[in-house]
C-alpha cells in the first residue's frame, strides 16, 4: 500500500526485472552445444577411421540423442533454473564418447543396425535421459526422499536380492547380477546403489551423534562404542554376501565403500575409515584364499605376465590385452577407428577405458578422467553448499558412487587394484548403468537447484 | 582420405576434447581459485563518524531498542539520507540482525539481490505475523544497497520512515520488517 498513486507503476516496472536472465542456463547451453559437437565429431571420426567415409544415418541417430539432451536443457530452464550448469554437458560428452567407442567396436565386429550394441546404447541413453528428466520433475524437493529412507533401504535390499531369485536371475561371466524379464536383461544392483545412498544419508543424519560423539580415545583415535558398530557390521555382512553369493567383487566394494565414506563425512571420525578399511581388507583377504574366482583375480593382478596365469581359464589374458592396447595407443593414441581394441574381450563394457586409451591415447584418457573429476567436484561442491544435512550427505554419497566406480574400473584395467566388474559411468555399454548414472546426475541437478533457492537465513518467531 | 588429414583430425579431436575440459575449468575458475577480491575504497571521515563500531556478535541493545520504537512510531524519524550523502560510503558486506528473534545473527551479502519475506524461496525468511510473503528486497545498484518494498501489507521502515520507492540504505541504519530489525555493515 504505497502512499501515492504514482508509485505502484514504478514498483511494478521494477518487479518485472526481478526475473533475471538465467546466466547459468545460457552457460549450460553453450557447453552442451560443445558437448554435442564433441560427440558428433567422435562418431564421424570413427566412421572416417574405419570406412574412410561418413555415414549420415548413424550421425542422425546420435543427433536425435543430442536433441534429447537439448530438450533436457530446455526443461531445466523451466523446472530447475538454478541447477548446476556443468553436470548435463559433462554427462552428455561422456555418454557420446561412449556411444562413439561402442559404435567403433560394432564396426570392427561387422555388426550393423539393431544387431549392434551402439544403437541399443543410444536407445538406453534416450530412456535414461527421459527417466532423469522425470526424476527432476517429480522430485521438486529432495527432503521428500529423507522421509522415505527406510523404504529406500528395503527397495535397495530387494533390488540386491532380486538376481538371487530362481527364474529371473541370470548369471553372466560368472557374476549373478542380472535379471531377465521378457527378453530384457537388467542389473538391479545399479539402481540399488542410489536407493542405498538415499538410505545411508537419511540414516546417518539421525544416527551420527551417537556415532561421532561417544567412545573411548585410544592412541589419538576416538573409537566408537561396540554397540554402535552394528550398522557398519550389517553393511559389511551384506557386502560380503554380494561377494560370496553374487560373485562380484566390484559391487561389494562399491556398497561398502559408499557406506564407509558417508559415515566418515557425517561424523568426521577417521576411526570409521580405519575400521571400514580393516573390515574390508580382512574380508577380501579371506575371500582371496577361499573363493576361487577372487583367488584368480588376485593371481591375474599380481602375476599378470606369467604365461601360466595368462593362459589360464579366467586368467590375465584380458587384462594383459588391455594393457597392450593402451601401450599400442601411446601418448596420442592410434586415432579413432585406427586401433585394434576388439582383441580385448569385453572391449565395449568393462574394458572401454582400455579401448579409449588405445584410440585416444594417454592425452584423451586424461581428458576423460578430467571430465569425471569435474563432474565429481561439482557433486562435492553441491554437497558442500547444501544447507540441510540430508542434502549434503546425499550429494556427497551420489558423487562418491561415481568416484568409486571410476576408481575401481580404471584401477582394475590399469592393474592398480585387482580387476573387478564395475561399469565405467556413462561410458560403458549397459542400459542399467546408464539409467542409474543419469538418475544420479538428475538428483545432483535437483540438489544444486535447491542450494541456490534455499534461504540464507530464517528468522522464526 | 589421406593419412595426413586423418592425423590432423585425430589431433584436432584431442584438442577439442581438452578445449571442452578447459572451458569448464575456466567457467569454474571462481570456484576453484576463489573469488577475486575487490579493493574497497578507504573509508572517509564522515562515514566513520556516523558508523557505530559495535561488533556484530554483541549488537548495542539501546540501538535496537530505538530501532523498534521508531518502527512502531515512524513520525519522529530522521529524514532518509539522499543518494549523494551515502554515495561515497563503502559498500556494505554484511547484514546484521539487531533486534528480533535472531538478534545478533549476520549474513554475508554477495553481489546478488537478497529477497526478504515469509515464503521459503526468499533469501532471508522472516516468519512473523507482520511479514508479507514477498515483503521486500535488497539489491546492489552501482555499489549501493537499495531497499525496495514489494507492496507489503505492513511496510518496510528505513530509519523509522516507511519505504515507498527503492531507497539507498546507508551503513548502520536500522531497517525494520515486522518485528525484525537489521542493519547493513561493512
Amino acid at each position: 500500500m504505497p502512499p501515492t498513486d504514482s508509485l505502484p507503476t514504478f514498483t511494478k516496472s521494477i518487479a518485472i526485472t526481478v526475473r533475471q536472465p538465467s546466466k547459468l542456463r545460457n552457460l549450460e547451453l553453450v557447453l552442451l552445444l560443445v558437448a554435442i559437437g564433441v560427440s558428433g565429431t567422435a562418431i564421424a571420426l570413427v566412421q572416417l577411421g574405419v570406412n574412410g567415409a561418413v555415414d549420415v544415418g548413424v550421425l542422425l541417430q546420435a543427433g536425435a540423442l543430442g536433441m534429447l539432451a537439448l530438450g533436457m536443457h530446455v526443461a531445466l530452464r523451466v523446472v530447475a533454473r538454478d541447477a548446476d550448469p556443468f553436470i548435463l554437458p559433462i554427462a552428455t560428452t561422456l555418454n557420446g564418447i561412449g556411444v562413439a567407442m561402442i559404435y567403433r567396436i560394432d564396426l570392427a565386429r561387422g555388426l550393423v543396425g539393431w544387431e549392434g550394441l551402439a544403437i541399443r546404447q543410444m536407445v538406453w541413453a534416450g530412456v535414461a535421459m527421459i527417466i532423469a528428466l522425470g526424476v527432476i520433475i517429480a522430485i521438486r524437493n529432495h527432503r521428500v526422499l529423507a522421509r522415505y529412507r527406510y523404504v529406500a533401504m528395503f527397495v535397495g535390499i530387494a533390488l540386491l536380492l532380486l538376481p538371487m531369485l530362481p527364474g529371473i536371475g541370470l548369471t553372466l561371466n560368472g557374476a549373478r547380477l542380472w535379471i531377465q524379464v521378457a527378453g530384457f536383461t537388467f542389473q538391479p544392483g545399479e539402481i540399488a546403489k542410489i536407493a542405498l545412498a538415499v538410505f545411508f544419508a537419511g540414516y546417518l543424519v539421525t544416527a551420527r551423534d551417537s556415532l561421532s560423539l561417544v567412545g573411548r580415545r585410544v592412541l589419538g583415535l576416538q573409537l566408537p562404542r561396540a554397540r554402535d558398530l552394528g550398522p557398519i557390521l550389517i553393511i559389511w555382512v551384506a557386502a560380503m554376501g554380494v561377494l560370496i553369493f553374487q560373485r562380484d567383487l566390484g559391487t561389494s566394494l562399491l556398497y561398502f565403500g559408499l557406506f564407509v565414506v558417508m559415515i566418515y563425512v557425517s561424523t568426521g571420525r577417521l576411526s570409521w575409515v580405519l575400521i571400514g578399511l580393516g573390515l574390508f581388507l580382512g574380508g577380501a583377504a579371506i575371500a582371496s584364499r577361499t573363493l576361487t574366482y577372487v583367488e584368480g583375480r588376485f593371481a591375474a593382478w599380481l602375476d599378470s605376465f606369467n604365461p601360466e596365469v595368462y593362459d589360464a581359464q579366467g586368467g590375465s589374458y584380458q587384462l594383459v590385452q588391455g594393457l597392450f592396447g593402451m601401450a599400442h595407443g601411446g601418448l596420442v593414441g592410434r586415432g579413432l577407428g585406427r586401433g585394434d581394441p576388439t582383441i580385448t574381450p569385453l572391449a565395449e563394457s568393462d574394458y572401454i577405458i582400455a579401448s579409449i586409451g588405445e584410440e585416444l591415447g594417454l592425452v584423451g584418457l586424461f581428458a576423460i578422467l578430467g571430465l569425471y573429476l569435474l563432474f565429481v567436484a561439482r557433486g562435492f561442491r553441491i554437497g558442500f553448499n547444501g544447507t540441510d544435512d540430508f542434502g549434503r550427505l546425499l550429494a556427497v554419497g551420489l558423487s562418491f558412487v561415481i568416484v568409486l566406480q571410476v576408481f575401481v574400473v580404471v584401477g582394475g584395467v590399469t592393474r592398480v587394484i585387482p580387476l573387478t566388474g564395475l561399469t565405467t559411468p556413462f561410458l560403458a555399454a549397459g542400459g542399467s548403468s546408464l539409467v542409474a548414472n543419469w538418475i544420479i546426475a538428475a538428483l545432483l541437478l535437483r540438489l544444486s537447484d535447491e542450494v541456490r533457492h534455499q534461504p540464507r537465513l530464517v528468522v522464526d518467531e | 582420405m589421406s593419412e595426413l588429414t586423418l592425423l590432423i583430425l585425430r589431433i584436432g579431436f584431442l584438442i577439442l576434447l581438452w578445449a571442452f575440459v578447459f572451458a569448464i575449468v575456466y567457467a569454474l575458475r571462481s570456484d576453484l581459485f576463489g573469488q577475486k577480491v575487490r579493493r574497497l575504497p578507504a573509508p572517509n571521515g564522515a562515514s566513520a563518524a556516523s558508523a557505530s563500531p559495535a561488533p556484530s556478535t554483541a549488537p548495542a541493545s539501546s540501538e535496537s531498542a530505538t530501532a523498534r520504537t521508531e518502527a512502531i512510531a515512524p513520525a519522529p524519524a530522521a529524514p532518509a539520507p539522499t543518494a549523494q550523502e551515502v554515495a561515497d560510503e563503502p559498500v556494505a558486506r554484511r547484514l546484521v540482525i539487531t533486534s528480533g528473534a535472531k538478534e545478533g545473527m549476520e549474513l554475508e551479502l554477495g553481489d546478488d539481490q537478497l529477497t526478504i519475506g515469509r515464503s521459503a524461496d526468499s533469501g532471508l525468511v522472516i516468519r512473523d505475523d507482520y511479514t508479507s510473503t514477498h515483503h521486500a528486497r535488497l539489491m546492489l545498484w552501482s555499489d549501493q544497497w537499495m531497499i525496495q518494498d514489494l507492496d507489503s501489507t505492513n511496510g518496510t521502515f528505513l530509519n523509522g520512515k516507511r519505504v515507498s520507492i527503492p531507497t539507498p540504505v546507508p551503513l548502520n541504519t536500522p531497517v525494520s520488517i515486522g518485528t525484525t530489525t537489521f542493519e547493513l555493515r561493512r
